[in-house]
């Protein structure tokens, strides 16, 4: 894994206007960044991302089974009583996952460690499966890359692949996104596009037209009852909002289902820990209720967590990164070293959510900035990767999308 | 046989292609992927329709016949259910209610039914499996007509359209169910509010 200066495609401005990638600049700041590209080898992408990102979204869904069969830890979790038979429902009927995205901390050397699982409402879908694999083909093509160069980034053609196993051609799907911001929309669209692809009909609808019908039914704006949602809306809020208590019998399927409100959830952290722990993949994590006070030195660690607590001690107490249970783009995250605030993140929004707490694990420095791996998982397999740098040490919503490539 | 072996062709870790993706244009526009559409015409009743039947060589007075007992009988099976007369006329409109009583024999005298304000036929759409040949309507409370369903909304009760397929689609039944309570009735915009605050939703 290297970080290489490559030369720009003279004319990338203008295909990102012509495409409608409005969001390739932000703030005055470029978003997309092709001055500098990450190489990888195919060994490092087979055996140092995709096969432990596919083992380890296996192991979630042990993970998921395990909090859905505990009301206590779905109260963790942050899982209201009245909604715990949703995400339960939702497992038992065997409601399909479509897409997620791991994020990791990884230099190449190592194994990649699991910063979090955003398995719920990942973006960054259309510069990773469409703009970054058009950097490639058109690199290869100026000869910037050599012939045989490859990416890792079967994405759009495994989105396709899953909407066509999942629905008869022709079903008519939803798209639902809450906002008229253009990154989150590029990533339904590019949902969209994939949907599309595999025969079935795509609608978008705003989130707030949204309706219930006599029958308990969703329908979209123009009254048309909808069997399928996609929504780029996480769980955690739509099961507080008032239409809530419809879900169950509105006869829609959910993408993501309900269920992934247990995944996308940072409480599952511990969780993983608690079941995998060691993995070389995972990262210490415990509820911060549980381990807070020993931390802050005073007192003991809760009893269900005191050994482990114990043999992650000195990597807790070396550095750990205090994270809400929900929360996005690095929002409400608090990064300690030897006890001392090093760096915390502004957004205090998720500041009333529990917490968790998680071995430091820098990410690593490639000349000056930090990237972070984005792993998607498409079904229950990785099938792609989509990099951002930071400058600073918690990856935020300002951060840069790295295009990469194979190289052996 | 020749023994000539070879290393298995590398495999190839991207998609072989991917979609133009022009954002903010084509992902959700359905050229091309256009419903099925059907001519279809509403009447207030049998009479206004066996009157056109005279008039319009498409439509004969036995087809009008066929269409308003088929919507009568839906009208039994799948009209919405309303658990007191306020909630149906809120919806619906003064007036523009009865009892389940009185709606069909044997019916229940606290369930409440719109009256059947009209149907609508679709050309051709008899027997095909999954949809009905024609639909009840019903008055809404702002003077236009639904289906039984509450799926559509038309602004009369009286014209010729071409239409989705879809309109055909048979209604749910509501007949021994559980009627449905002012909760349970149409609205719109009950997701979105709890992030609302929030510029973007995804991470």
């Amino acid at each position: 894994m290297e970080r290489i200066d490559l030369a720009e495609r003279p004319g990338w401005r203008d295909l990102a206007r012509e495409q409608g990638f409005s969001f390739s600049e932000m703030h005055g700041e470029p978003y997309w960044d092709e001055s500098s590209a990450y190489r990888f080898t195919l060994e490092e992408i087979e055996t140092g991302i995709e096969d432990p990102a596919t083992e380890l979204h296996g192991m979630c869904r042990e993970a998921v089974a395990k909090v859905l069969d505990s009301e206590e830890l779905m109260t963790r979790l942050g899982i209201a009583p009245a909604r715990m038979d949703l995400l339960r429902d939702s497992w038992q009927l065997g409601q399909p996952e479509l897409y997620g995205r791991m994020d990791f901390a990884h230099d190449g050397q190592g194994p990649a460690k699991l910063l979090e699982y955003n398995a719920d409402t990942p973006t960054s879908l259309y510069e990773s499966a469409a703009f970054q694999w058009q950097w490639l083909e058109d690199q290869v093509a100026a000869g910037v890359l050599p012939e045989g160069a490859d990416q890792f980034n079967g994405l759009h053609e495994a989105l396709v692949a899953r909407f066509g196993a999942l629905f008869p051609p022709g079903t008519n799907l939803h798209f639902t996104a809450a906002t008229d911001n253009a990154e989150d929309y590029a990533t339904v669209e590019a949902m969209g596009y994939a949907a599309r692809e595999a025969g079935l009909g795509a609608h978008y609808v705003d989130l707030g037209q949204v309706g219930v019908s006599a029958e308990g039914g969703f329908v979209d704006d123009e009254d048309r009852l909808m069997r399928v949602l996609f929504k780029l809306y996480p769980w955690e809020d739509l099961l507080q909002d008032e239409f809530a208590g419809h879900i169950a019998a509105s006869g829609c399927l959910f993408l993501e289902p309900p269920w992934k409100a247990i995944l996308s959830n940072k409480g599952i952290l511990p969780v993983l820990w608690e079941m995998f722990e060691g993995h070389p993949n995972l990262l210490p994590a415990f509820f911060e209720a549980d381990v807070a006070e020993a931390l802050a030195g005073r007192g003991g660690p809760a009893a269900g967590a005191a050994a482990r607590f114990e043999r992650a001690e000195t990597a807790l107490r070396r550095g750990h990164v205090s994270k809400p249970i929900f929360s996005r783009e690095g929002a409400g995250v608090i990064i300690r070293e030897a006890g001392e605030i090093v760096e915390a993140a502004e957004n205090g929004e998720y500041d009333a959510h529990p917490r968790i707490v998680q071995a430091y694990h820098p990410l690593p420095q490639f000349g000056g900035v930090r990237p972070v791996l984005g792993a998607w998982i498409v079904g229950e397999a990785c099938v792609g990767l989509g990099l951002r740098e930071d400058r600073s040490r918690i990856t935020q919503d300002l951060s840069r999308f790295k295009p990469h490539y194979i190289e052996d | 046989m020749s023994a000539q072996t070879s290393m298995p062709p590398r495999r190839r870790k991207r998609s072989a292609r991917v979609a133009v993706m022009v954002l903010g244009a084509g992902a959700f526009a359905l050229a091309g992927c256009r419903e099925e559409q059907v001519e279809a015409q509403a009447f207030p009743d049998l009479a206004a329709c066996e009157a056109a039947a005279g008039s319009d060589p498409a439509l004969t007075i036995e087809a009008c016949r066929t269409s308003f007992e088929e919507a009568q009988a839906l009208n039994v099976e799948s009209a919405p259910r309303y658990d007191s007369l306020e909630v149906c006329e809120e919806l619906h409109g003064d007036g523009a209610c009865g009892s389940e009583a009185q709606a069909t024999q044997g019916g229940s005298g606290s369930i409440w039914m719109p009256l059947l304000a009209g149907y609508l036929i679709g050309n051709m759409m008899g027997g095909r499996s999954g949809y009905a040949g024609a639909q009840p309507l019903y008055r809404t409370n702002d003077g236009k007509f639904t289906n039984a369903a509450g799926s559509s909304t038309f602004s009369s009760n009286r014209g010729a359209a071409r239409m989705d397929a879809s309109q055909f689609v048979r209604p749910s039944p509501t007949v021994n169910k559980p009627p449905m309570s002012r909760a349970s009735a149409l609205s719109r915009g009950g997701f979105g509010a709890t992030g609302s605050s929030r510029a973007a939703f995804g991470g």
